[in-house]
């Protein structure tokens, strides 16, 4: 809300600084965006009269004005053709500052002197009017006073202050409304503007023929009617339109600048109809009909639904009452009648008229929010006068109308104890009193409700936002100051009951992520949405995606289903940095859609890793290397040790069931399944290049995902033991399998472990040879073998690797 | 008594060729061929049994005479090459050369803001609960005081997923979630997690973090909510941050309030060397957190009684972010560059 401080002023006698009424008002729940200062143009412009014009010697259009600028008389040389001895006209003198920037200096127009510039509305920001100067004494009265700095004589706005207004506070989004927390704050009288009939002619009741039907329900509580005959449309004069713009609204002309003025001034939306436009004598307030159209005054054909509330003739609607008016009943150059409407709409069918249409009007923004249904009738006349007089038309007699519904105020129940409960100071009976009177309460002071001190209150016409007695509390509470109380910090009670509880998923997620930015990884934070195109192109199944019904932009109308695509992007975006390696994780949720959930969404926590590139942080001292499947994977083996979970079975998902993964390439495309669990953890892979080339990817790209709720879920099974240490050394043997390609490691692993006695503790790879060309490959075994209760001899060792390699070259296709 | 003088023989054997060893393994070659189980000196004792019985003491005598000479030789050639080898490793060494490094990980600053957080309220007792991302319309707006068709709802745009369901736009529907399943006072939480709103501009983004708080007690009142913010504002600014609250309007709190803190770069002052402040435009104040007593309306529809007290809180992490370590540009956030995430490490 733009608020003048000279149009607050006719309102309220306030005498301080715009910082200073901001700086209270914000404290008062009005939050001061900022003051600004309207008309800078004419900051150095002052008022000179024109005493002499002679033609310009060596020009056809060009005039030598002799002007008065009370200190000096100066010569400047003027192209307009209305300039004239005696008028008042804004001057900008050498040394001033012109709108576009340009410094005003002497200057020679064919061998004659200027000193200065005599300015056109054009010239001063003011209209796009160019054809001639700005004549003062056009415009307003005088006297003028030669030399007066010209923002000044012309009576325009210096300050205007942005005030933020929250939606409980329609009443504030007035210049009267800010007035009365002026008031408020500052203890100043408030005044009313008196209706101004002066000059006005008062004529015969023009609305007899007309027939007005309010139809009855919800739709509007209040509807009247005034008409204006014998106008003349024109131009609004100069107060008017300097104010409106000041303020930041186009003056269009005098009969419809005055229903904005008066909805700025008191806050109460007004509409001119064009009587004579109105056809078979008849208005009626009515909700539309099935199928209905109306070309609104912005020109837009509009389909209307039966929940619009429209304003109709006996033909059809004119106007989207509340929102916007019709294009056939509008105000336009040659209208020379005007019905006036004043009127309270139904809040909540005009949000939905206004939400489904995408229009916001001021008069729709203000319905929305609150109407003080009491100041109609006053707004309505303040406004018809206003027109009859700048229109010079006849005000009729009377108004034409009907009120539903009448505005009660409620009668609230206050309890001190209970408001001194809330606020937490005590509240004297003549603070409360003092502060709901000056905020235009009527109150009720020795009542009793079960044997309680409760007063009973009538919150004033223009705040229906009390409806409460909470409502109440607040307003004390704002007014006694915020910041007057002091601060306590309350104990926390705890309930005995919490005591045991498992630890929380929040604990779990941070305990991994600390987990892993020690491994040396980092933390990214991608959007939950992507794009339809994104998890296309991952292969990710259609059914069971979660739309944005109205998403920003295609890259964001679907939530993700895999923690994958968000990762590629980071990637993409440390690759445009030059990043020669990425060792990232992010733990979020993955969306699918779940009839069976109330949210219709099943969201699973994800934990997703992803490398690439280089798998040093430095090419020094080691040789740089670039990161592989044994990366992702060791890091995985490493979080189900860290969570004391037993090792994962890793099953090539091509090999085990013909289904690889449609984003990964099919020959690395592995399933994590935890021991003695029956669901999948999670995957491993290498992202198909193709897929990979999308993200300017060159180098292998090798990600994973697991699922971290099912990971939260085991952990909290888990109950760490110690175990105790052995007492006998062990003996170590190692036994190296020429195996054939394609015979996996775990094979080779469950027969060693399989084949062996009690006696085995554990056992390794630690080598893996590939010799040239061939069809085969060389694992080394480190086993290391150990007995609880004695000294393993060599022999007896020696022996159990033999039946080992008996075991293995019996079990499969594999050479010792 | 020839076995005596070779035995004796050895030491000036072992003296010779241990001039010549110059290495750690020809000095462990020498150790074996002398002194190991098969060596020289193995050898003469094996002729032990050879010799007269009562020429037997004397010898044995000899050989553990002799053995323990020659393993002092061994191991004063030992100290002396081992340290040679320390001398010349000291020649190779440089301080000054760099580490091997290890990759530096990094927590992202959202992350850490939470946990900053999070941890302030845990240590006051309240615990950290989490909530759904996709919401229903009853707990995202309904039951939080947001009538259907009312222009508070404009405060927030909101991305629908479905007819009702929408992805929420705040964390406070987790507020109704938690007393719901609590059934009754107290309930001490705090709340963070991704919130979603249909604005993405130069200080918007369509997905951002908060934390919500929300405590539910015995005659808890406005006085308590500001000490309680006061205590996280300064537990998180410094000692020194001054706080200030402002009525304002939510529809699930009432009354409600707007928190600012002094400016942390110009100190509240509004200037920093007679230069207006651009982090608080010259205001000296700079808003952190939205608040207030909950309203009557949200117990009601969370299964408490309306005249409960208690009070709720919400700000947004980034901001807290963007001011506690300077970050002036909000889509640092979401880029994920390991330039800017590197320095959270």
């Amino acid at each position: 809300m733009l608020l003048s401080l000279n149009w607050l002023r006719e309102f309220v006698p306030y005498t301080g600084s715009p910082e200073e009424l901001g700086a209270r008002l914000t404290m008062l729940g009005l939050e001061l965006d900022g003051v600004s200062h309207p008309f800078p143009a004419i900051e150095g412009m002052v008022v000179g009269r024109i005493e002499e014009c002679k033609k310009h010697p060596d020009s056809d259009h060009l005039i030598l004005c002799r002007v008065n600028l009370g200190s000096e008389i100066v010569d400047i040389i003027c192209g307009a053709p209305n300039t004239a001895p005696g008028q008042h006209v804004v001057v900008a003198p050498v040394g001033s500052t012109m709108p576009d920037g340009t410094k005003v200096k002497k200057a020679k127009l064919r061998g004659q002197e200027s000193n200065g510039i005599i300015c056109s509305e054009r010239e001063l920001g003011l209209s796009d009017d160019h054809r001639g100067i700005l004549v003062l004494d056009e415009e307003m009265s005088g006297p003028f006073t030669l030399g007066q700095n010209a923002r000044e004589a012309m009576g325009l706005d210096t300050a205007v202050l942005d005030i933020s207004v929250t939606p409980n506070r329609g009443d504030c989004l007035s210049v009267l409304g800010l007035a009365r927390e002026t008031a408020l704050a500052f203890n100043l009288p408030l005044t009313l503007p008196a209706i101004d009939y002066a000059g006005v002619e008062r004529g015969s009741c023009a609305l007899e023929g007309l027939q007005l039907e309010v139809e009855s329900g919800d739709v509007s509580s209040y509807y009247h009617l005034r008409a204006i005959e014998g106008l003349k449309v024109g131009r609004s004069p100069a107060w008017l339109r300097w104010r409106l713009q000041g303020v930041g609204q186009r003056s269009i002309s005098n009969l419809v600048d005055v229903t904005n003025y008066v909805m700025l001034e008191l806050g109460q939306p007004l509409h001119s109809f064009d009587l004579h436009k109105v056809r078979g004598g008849k208005v009626r307030v009515a909700l539309a009909g099935e199928g209905e159209k109306l070309v609104t005054l912005d020109g837009q054909e509009r389909q209307l639904v039966t929940r619009d509330i429209t304003i109709r003739d006996a033909e059809g609607p004119i106007g989207l009452g509340g929102v916007m008016g019709g294009a056939n009943s509008d105000i336009d150059a040659q209208s020379s009648a005007v019905l006036l409407e004043g009127a309270i709409f139904n809040p909540s069918l005009i949000r939905r008229t206004s939400k489904r249409l995408h229009l916001s009007s001021e008069a729709s923004y203000r319905f929305e929010r609150g109407v003080d249904q009491s100041m109609c009738g006053y707004a309505l006349e303040r406004a018809a006068a206003m027109i009859a007089k700048l229109g010079q038309g006849k005000l009729s007699a009377g108004s034409l109308g009907s009120e539903p519904k009448p505005w009660v105020a409620p009668l609230l129940p206050l309890r001190r104890e209970r408001a001194e409960l809330l606020i937490g100071v005590s509240l004297t009976p003549e603070f409360c009193e003092d502060c709901l009177s000056k905020l235009g309460c009527k109150l009720e002071k020795d009542c009793t409700e079960a044997g309680r001190e409760t007063w009973r209150v009538a919150p004033p016409n223009h705040r229906p936002d009390l409806e409460r007695e909470v409502d109440l509390i607040e307003e004390l509470a704002r007014v006694y100051g915020f910041d007057n109380l002091p601060q306590t910090l309350p104990e926390v009670e705890r309930p005995a009951e919490k005591a045991g509880e498992a630890k929380s998923i929040y604990q779990f997620v941070s305990r991994v992520k600390h987990w892993a930015a020690g491994l040396g990884l980092n933390e990214v934070v991608n959007y939950s949405f992507v794009g339809h195109k994104d998890l296309d192109l991952f292969g990710l199944p259609a059914e069971g995606r979660l739309s944005i019904m109205n998403p920003l932009t295609s890259d964001m109308d679907v939530l993700r289903t895999a923690l994958l695509p968000g990762l590629m992007n980071s990637l993409r975006n440390n690759l445009a940095q030059g990043a020669g390696g990425l060792r990232v994780f992010e733990v979020a949720n993955a969306f699918t859609a779940d009839p069976a959930s109330e949210t219709t969404a099943h969201e699973n926590l994800r934990l997703g890793l992803l490398f690439y590139g280089d798998r040093f942080s430095a090419g020094w001292p080691q040789t740089q290397a670039e990161a592989d499947y044994l990366d992702v994977k060791g890091v995985v083996e490493a979080l189900l040790d860290k969570l004391r979970l037993p090792a994962a079975v890793y099953a090539n998902m091509a090999v085990d069931s013909g289904k690889a993964l449609p984003w990964l390439l099919p020959g690395v495309s592995v399933s994590l399944v935890i021991n003695g669990q029956s669901v999948q953890l999670g995957w491993i892979g290498r992202v198909k290049p193709e897929i990979a080339d999308v993200y300017h990817a060159r180098k292998n790209v090798w990600a994973a995902e697991l699922d971290m709720d099912l990971l939260y879920k085991l952990s909290l099974g888990v109950k760490p033991r110690s175990k105790p240490l052995p007492v006998f050394p062990p003996v170590r043997r190692d036994i190296t399998v020429i195996a054939p390609l394609g015979l996996e490691a775990e094979a080779v692993l469950a027969v060693i472990k399989k084949s062996s006695p009690a006696g085995l503790e554990s056992v390794s790879l630690v080598d893996l040879f590939l010799p040239a060309g061939g069809q085969e490959r060389n694992l080394t075994f480190r086993l290391t073998y150990r007995a609880a209760d004695r000294t393993l001899q060599d022999a007896e060792v020696d022996k159990l690797r033999d039946s080992m390699a008996a075991a293995l070259v019996k079990a499969l296709p594999v050479r010792i | 008594m020839n076995l005596i003088a070779e035995l004796e023989g050895l030491v000036d054997k072992l003296k010779t060729q241990l001039a010549q060893a110059v290495s750690l393994p020809d000095l462990e070659e020498l150790r074996v061929s002398f002194v190991g189980r098969k060596g020289a000196l193995a050898g003469l004792m094996n002729k032990l049994k050879d010799l007269a019985p009562q020429e037997r003491p004397a010898f044995g005598q000899k050989a553990n005479e002799i053995k323990q000479i020659l393993s002092d030789l061994l191991e004063k050639r030992l100290e002396e090459l081992k340290a040679q080898k320390e001398a010349a490793d000291l020649v190779t060494f440089d301080a000054t050369l760099p580490g091997r490094q290890p990759w530096r990980g990094s927590l992202h600053p959202i992350t850490q803001v939470i946990e900053e957080i999070c941890a302030i309220y845990e240590k006051l007792g309240y615990d950290v609960v989490g909530g759904p991302e996709v919401e229903t319309d009853f707990y995202n707006f309904e039951a939080l005081n947001f009538p259907h068709d009312h222009p508070a709802r404009d405060m927030q745009d909101t991305l629908y997923v479905n007819e009702g369901i929408v992805m929420r736009t705040h964390t406070s529907p987790v507020e109704v979630r938690t007393m719901l399943a609590s059934k009754k006072p107290p309930v001490a939480v705090v709340i963070p997690g991704k919130v979603y709103r249909r604005d993405s501009d130069i200080t918007h983004t369509p997905m951002f973090h908060q934390i919500e708080g929300l405590i539910v007690g015995k005659n808890l009142n406005l006085c308590d909510l500001r000490g309680t913010l006061a205590y996280m504002c300064r537990s998180l600014f410094g000692k020194t941050v001054n706080v200030r609250f402002r009525p304002s309007f939510f529809p699930f709190t009432e009354p409600s309030a707007e928190v600012d803190i002094s400016c942390i770069m110009c100190n509240g002052k509004g200037h920093i060397d007679g230069q207006p402040c651009r982090v608080c435009k010259t205001t000296g104040w700079l808003e952190i957190l939205g608040c207030g007593m909950t309203d009557p309306n949200v117990y009601a529809f969370s299964g408490f009684d309306r005249e409960c007290t208690g009070f709720a809180f919400g700000l947004g992490v980034e901001r807290v972010a963007m001011l506690k370590y300077g970050i002036g540009d909000l889509r640092l956030f979401f880029e994920n560059d390991l330039r800017f995430l590197q320095q959270f490490s």
